[in-house]
């Protein structure tokens, strides 16, 4: 015991009991003072950054959700107008193909009808010619008998016509 | 650890015969305390602590007073401010030194406090170990500034301390198992009846040995590397050589980075032992 009263080891009960102390005070000053307000706010922002982790990453699923619904709307917007583009394709060839077929029906039927009309043209044009030619023949002939008939013959022809407008009165 | 102490003393004692300021007066005037007989503070010494306190306190104030009431202010000084810079922003400081003190106060929550206390507890014991932690390392690192010394380097400050740790031990244990509970719960279940007598003061001494490893631990790992240091200059005096003076403060700075690491590994170990010996206080074993 001889070595803790002197040198190196001593033990001063004194400075043990400022030891203690300066302890005690200095826990209770920085217990108020310091370590209650930092832990409470360590804390705080611990929990504070723990939901905004959480939150952060239920936005990010949450984006990921809307995103894959964009995706999918677009999909199908691509599909419809694929769609609408083909079925816009699929009516413009069948207009042509109407169109041209009904443009074609109306050529035939101006044909028929040009047909129609130059054969009652040519008909009537025959008819006409005949009744011409058989005026012209009767004028030829006529101006031939005139020519060649005597008054004899008139008379008789004349008596002739007589007697058949007679029968027939 | 006090047998190689007693032995150190003794080499060093050796050598105090001779010449006029010995090794051993060199190594005592570093790292033993002495009373303060001038200024102001010898004055309140003289007024108010001239005779001890119940017979037994000699409550002079000395060096070794000082420097704990230095490294008391330098913690009210740091962490008071820190506090309210901590407390005003949300989401961390950006300020370097602030986040310097939240490193250390998360590594004492981290380390010290959450793997020796249920989740419970952890709020309300942080800051006990905070202070331990803090008042220690401060008391380590101002021994390391040349003219100051280190007040945790002396057998009555670390035994303090340890008391301290000694006292939360018993006093956390009693109020948690009961006073008897405690007492009793010393002693594992099962013990056959006739060992008891026996077991029970083995376990008290176990329970007394533990602030005692505290104690001296701390004083022979900060005192340690002071008398290496010391001792590395005063080689330079003793061979009276430039040559030595080189590789005596190459030693003695690699010393004295050592010491920076033990200044921090002792304060961790001083507050997780502690933490360890109240927080396992709380339960029967």
């Amino acid at each position: 015991m001889e070595v803790l009263k002197e040198g190196l080891l001593k033990v001063d009960p004194g400075l043990l009991l400022w030891t203690i102390i300066t302890f005690i005070v200095l826990l209770l000053i920085l217990w108020k003072a310091a370590w209650k307000p930092i832990v409470e706010a360590l804390d705080a922002r611990a929990e504070k950054i723990r939901g905004d982790i959480e939150s952060a990453e239920k936005s990010r699923l949450e984006a990921e959700r809307l995103f894959a619904e964009h995706k999918a709307m677009m999909d199908k917007a691509k599909e419809e107008a694929a769609s609408i583009i083909a079925e816009g394709k699929a009516d413009a060839e069948k207009l042509k193909n109407s169109i041209v077929e009904k443009a074609n029906q109306e050529a035939k039927d101006l044909i028929e009808r040009a047909r129609r009309e130059i054969n009652l043209a040519k008909d009537k044009a025959l008819a006409e010619i005949q009744a011409e030619v058989v005026t012209i023949s009767t004028d030829i002939a006529a101006k031939i008998i005139a020519k060649n008939l005597k008054v004899e013959d008139q008379k008789a022809l004349v008596e002739e016509a007589l007697q058949k407008i007679r029968t027939v009165q | 650890m006090v047998q190689l102490l007693q032995g150190l003393q003794a080499i060093i004692q050796s050598s105090k015969s001779g010449e006029e300021e010995s090794m051993y007066d060199i190594v005592m005037h570093h790292l033993t305390d002495h009373p303060i007989h001038d200024g102001f503070i010898g004055k309140i010494n003289e007024k108010f602590f001239h005779e001890k306190l119940f017979g037994i306190f000699d409550m002079t104030i000395t060096k070794w007073v000082l420097m704990l009431w230095l490294s008391a202010f330098l913690c009210l000084l740091v962490f008071i401010p820190v506090a309210r810079k901590i407390k005003n922003s949300s989401y961390g400081s950006r300020s370097r030194w602030v986040n310097l003190w939240e490193v250390l106060i998360a590594f004492v929550h981290d380390e010290v406090v959450e793997p020796n206390f249920d989740h419970h507890y952890v709020k309300k014991a942080m800051p006990y170990f905070l202070t331990v932690f803090f008042f220690i390392l401060f008391c380590n690192l101002l021994g390391l500034i040349p003219g100051m010394s280190t007040a945790t380097g002396n057998l009555a400050v670390t035994g303090g301390l340890a008391l301290c740790t000694l006292v939360g031990m018993l006093g956390i244990g009693m109020i948690k198992q009961g006073i008897f509970g405690y007492w009793a719960g010393l002693v594992p279940h099962g013990v056959p009846a006739f060992v008891l007598p026996l077991m029970f003061p083995i376990e008290i001494i176990g329970l007394l040995i533990k602030p005692f490893a505290l104690t001296v631990r701390l004083f022979a790992n900060m005192t340690a590397g002071h008398v290496v240091i010391i001792i590395f200059i005063y080689l330079v005096m003793m061979f009276q050589s430039y040559w030595v003076g080189i590789g005596s403060v190459a030693g003695s700075l690699m010393i004295y980075l050592l010491e920076l690491l033990v200044a921090f590994i002792q304060a961790y170990i001083f507050a997780v032992l502690s933490a360890m010996f109240i927080g396992a206080s709380m339960h029967a074993h």
